[in-house]
């Protein structure tokens, strides 16, 4: 087996897995999207008790703790006992869970960055929290968050490799597939499967790299 | 005659940590007046002016605009009528000079997107801003980004504008140009409290200067009686140190 039967043969296989996994970081981003969101404009605007507060720290602090091997063998086995799960739903949910504990956390320093002076302003004029929230600081903390989310989504694009533990069929399992059916060249396929997750991560980090630029405001930045 | 008080503090309490910076603060403010607060750092003004619009809330006392009580409930409502401008300006960042004279107009009081156009550049054009509506705060001197906020506050039709040390932050170049648009806006009339150190824009514009230390007014009247008849010696030294190093 050479080059040629995997980019040829196999191709399609690995565009398969490629798919599968576009899908699932998708889906985890979003849900971590969301979620982390939810988590930091709380633990930054919502109330103080501790009632409120607390869990949402063990949360960040338990999801951001554990390796995520072991949280997406707790989240499939643990949860299909009680609940027809896919190991694909499995690892939507453990990735898309520990996902948020991150990008809680970047939202959370990008709205600190903004300048206390700007909630203060848009208060003085009337505005209620929420929509101080809503107009003047989500738009500056989302500029200051691009970066450090670019980060997060660069390795969650590779952490997706990692649901072929519970047999997630993605790219990494499509490749071992080829592998085992085809006894074919181990390193020829890997290579082509790394170049692969290497296309996409540059693909994303170019897209975000220009939405960050697009979004730039002169003096803004610094 | 008490249709026409604008702002009316009474005994207005405040401490930090145990240590009182108001200690029972009142006075009242007609329509089309202008006040000018001064005093030593940490005498309690920017506090005082903080409380009025509850950036900083009161421990005790009472505020009221228009006769209306200001209270934690009508706060949202209240603020859209007392316009502020801080000492470093506080422009949204992310956006024009443009819409931030517009966006309160829209989101806070409801007004469509032409009508808060128009009202914005008209208060650009007051500040003298009219050409620089498509910048951003960040391209805009300490003077200009100062006017802006004038405009932004202007915009909203406020019954009284709090003025937080507007030129402190400024050179005496652009200090200038503030107390300029600031001495127009006393003389057409706008109701206005103002802490500053500019004792120049005091003695013109002010209809009445009051005299704040530790937390106490000492002493207040007349630009003309504070700065030639005082008589309190606390406020002629005050005035006099001013006077050498202003």
């Amino acid at each position: 087996m050479n080059i040629y039967d995997v980019l040829i043969r196999d191709f399609p296989f690995l565009l398969k897995g490629l798919g599968v996994a576009i899908v699932l970081l998708a889906a985890l981003l979003l849900i971590g999207f969301v979620l982390g969101m939810a988590i930091c404009l709380i633990q930054l605007y919502g109330p103080k008790s501790r009632l409120v507060q607390w869990p949402l720290k063990a949360y960040e602090r338990i999801f951001r703790g554990i390796p995520i091997i072991i949280m997406l063998f707790i989240f499939y086995y643990g949860i299909s006992g009680v609940w027809d799960i896919s190991a694909f739903g499995a690892a939507i949910l453990a990735m898309g869970l520990r996902s948020a504990a991150y990008q809680s956390q970047i939202f959370r320093s990008a709205f600190q960055s903004v300048p206390a002076g700007q909630m203060m302003a848009a208060r003085a004029m009337g505005m209620s929290k929420l929509s101080a929230i809503r107009h003047i600081m989500f738009p500056q903390a989302a500029r200051h968050a691009i970066g450090p989310w670019t980060n997060e989504f660069s390795s969650e694009i590779k952490e997706t490799s990692l649901a072929y533990v519970i047999g997630v069929v993605e790219l990494t399992r499509q490749a071992h597939y080829i592998i085992t059916s085809t006894q074919g060249n181990v390193l020829t396929v890997f290579a082509v499967v790394a170049l692969l997750y290497f296309i996409l991560n540059r693909a994303g980090n170019s897209l975000l790299y220009a939405f960050e630029r697009k979004l730039a405001v002169p003096g803004f930045e610094k | 005659m008490v249709n026409d008080l604008i702002l009316d503090v009474h005994d207005l309490k405040k401490a930090y940590d145990g240590v009182d910076v108001l200690k029972g603060i009142g006075f009242s403010l007609k329509k089309g007046e202008t006040k000018v607060l001064i005093g030593p750092s940490g005498s309690g003004k920017s506090t005082l002016l903080r409380c009025i619009n509850y950036l900083t809330t009161p421990d005790a006392g009472c505020i009221k605009l228009n006769g209306e009580e200001v209270l934690d409930t009508n706060i949202d409502a209240m603020r859209a009528r007392m316009g502020f401008v801080f000492q470093d300006f506080n422009l949204f960042s992310h956006l024009t000079v443009l819409d931030n004279v517009r966006i309160c107009q829209i989101k806070v009081k409801g007004k469509d997107k032409a009508s808060a156009t128009e009202r914005a550049h008209q208060e650009l054009e007051r500040v003298g801003l009219a050409d620089r509506a498509e910048a951003y705060p960040a391209e805009l001197s300490g003077g200009q980004q100062q006017r802006v906020s004038i405009a932004r506050a202007l915009a909203m039709d406020p019954d009284v504008l709090l003025f937080d040390e507007p030129t402190s932050a400024l050179d005496p170049e652009l200090t200038g140009e503030v107390t300029k648009v600031m001495q127009q806006l006393a003389k057409e009339g706008m109701t206005m409290v103002v802490v500053t150190h500019e004792m120049s824009f005091a003695r013109q514009a002010a209809d009445e200067i009051i005299f704040m230390e530790h937390g106490y007014i000492v002493e207040q009247g007349a630009p003309d009686f504070m700065f030639n008849q005082s008589t309190h010696e606390r406020t002629r030294a005050f005035l006099n140190v001013i006077a050498e190093h202003g």
